[in-house]
């Protein structure tokens, strides 16, 4: 595609609980924020593996936002906490194999922040922009 | 220390305290061992101990479903502790034969350092900090501490932190922890797009053995996440990308688990630095967490737990 016309394409994994209704929020509430978020419903965080991250960036989306409840506020006492700790390694590695930072987010966002989620996708979007297409995984480079 | 060895072993077995031996023997090459599993006294006088005893045998046990005699090197027995923190293994089911170690000689180096090849190097005997290489006929020193794998260098533990029975005196940590970072150091100062380049490379030459996850202590599960075709999260085809993601995602699998005995980079026969990936993970979750891997076997593994003070200054 052309650089001039590319726009991103980006996943969120949303947390049923509490990010997923927080963007429906902002739906509900007319705030607006980028199309270029295609949004996954996930149980958790917790259910979110480093292998969907890489998936998705192989199959060629510029970008991965996972979103959860705060720490404290999970459906199922821990999921997120363990997300957390997971998280905290798996950017690590991503970054170290040379996978540029901005093309993976995380983020807690509850149920009633509607305009909070609005602004992580937003950012989440313009910060993928900067980085430019994802051409990690093709062949020629 | 091979003697006081053996005969540990078969008063073990003599015993009836265990109902296998595994231990390093006499490999069918030169200058390598392979593991000796075996139940009989008279195959125990095949076991050895000596500088090159690089084999990590904590996988064996939990094949084995009994009661085993098992020698361990410094790394090896943090491998065994994290098996026991997973509930792999029983400790009441094991007696550990610890060897302190004071590095395993890698033969690749000792032919690059005498400027040889392996088939022509007759005899190497250690001679205090010294190896003394017999070349074709004349004879050669090399220091020991430049023919020992990557893994030894900054090694904190020589010495095993659970044993039954040590088989020789405790051995000082290794203070070469600079050595043991150069290579991490050296990527992570490279560009973000060099390093994908640097892995692009290294993993277009993989071809798919398997070899990494077969030889790993830590990768333990039932069935590799590879191996499943429902749904197929990985190609088996051997293109660089699915190769790549297997071996990152592989690599946060035993996260927590690897000892960095660097079994994984020994095993490849197509040489990707492998290690240079668990090794970063094994500093990460130092640096995270606070977590060494193996020190206490009555410690959580480190993601099954977690602390409401976590780091999570990168979440937004």
């Amino acid at each position: 595609m052309e650089e001039s016309t590319w726009e991103p394409k980006v996943v969120g994994f949303l947390c049923h609980w509490c990010s997923y209704a927080g963007a429906d929020l902002t739906g509900s509430a007319r705030l607006e924020y980028p199309h270029n978020i295609r949004i996954i419903r996930i149980p958790c965080s917790g259910r979110v593996d480093p292998l969907f991250i890489l998936r998705a960036l192989q199959n060629g989306v510029d970008g991965v936002l996972v979103s959860g409840c705060h720490p404290g506020d999970c459906h199922y006492q821990s999921g997120n906490f363990h997300a957390r700790r997971k998280f905290g390694v798996t950017r690590k590695l991503l970054e170290y194999v040379g996978i540029e930072p901005e093309r993976v987010q995380f983020s807690w966002v509850a149920a009633s922040e509607g305009p909070k989620m609005a602004q992580v996708i937003n950012e989440f979007v313009e910060g993928v922009r900067k980085v430019g297409p994802n051409r990690l995984f093709k062949d020629e480079q | 220390m091979e003697n006081k060895l053996k005969e540990e072993a078969g008063k073990l077995l003599k015993e009836g305290k265990v109902d296998y031996i595994i231990g390093f023997g006499k490999g069918t090459v030169k200058f390598r061992t392979s593991p000796l599993i075996t139940n009989k006294e008279e195959d125990l006088d095949n076991l050895v101990i000596n500088p090159f005893i690089a084999n990590n045998l904590s996988r064996y046990p939990i094949e084995l479903k009994s009661r085993v005699g098992i020698v361990v090197k410094g790394c090896d027995s943090r491998s065994l502790t994290s098996l026991i923190q997973d509930n792999k293994l029983n400790r009441e089911d094991l007696v550990i034969l610890g060897v302190p170690c004071e590095g395993v000689v890698d033969i690749k180096k000792v032919a690059d350092q005498s400027k040889a090849e392996i088939d022509q190097i007759t005899d190497i005997n250690r001679e205090g900090d010294s190896l003394a290489v017999q070349v074709n006929g004349s004879s050669k020193t090399i220091p020991f501490r430049d023919v020992v794998f990557d893994k030894c260098y900054g090694c904190a533990h020589p010495t095993p932190l659970e044993y039954d029975i040590l088989l020789g005196s405790e051995v000082p940590p290794s203070l070469e922890t600079e050595k043991s970072l150069k290579g991490i150091k050296e990527l992570e100062e490279m560009d973000a797009s060099d390093r994908w380049k640097f892995w692009k490379e290294q993993f277009s030459k993989c071809i798919r053995c398997y070899g990494c996850r077969n030889v790993c202590p830590a990768c333990f599960c039932e069935r590799c996440f590879v191996d499943v075709n429902m749904p197929q999260w990985v190609s088996t085809y051997a293109t660089w990308q699915d190769n790549l993601v297997f071996q990152l995602i592989r690599t946060l699998h035993v996260t927590g688990r690897c000892s960095d005995c660097g079994e994984c980079e020994r095993a490849c026969p197509v040489g990707i630095p492998l290690r240079s990936l668990q090794r970063k993970m094994v500093e990460e979750i130092k640096d995270l967490f606070g977590y060494e891997v193996g020190i206490d076997k009555d410690s959580p593994p480190v993601f099954t737990h977690y602390e409401a003070t976590d780091p999570e200054d990168f979440i937004k």
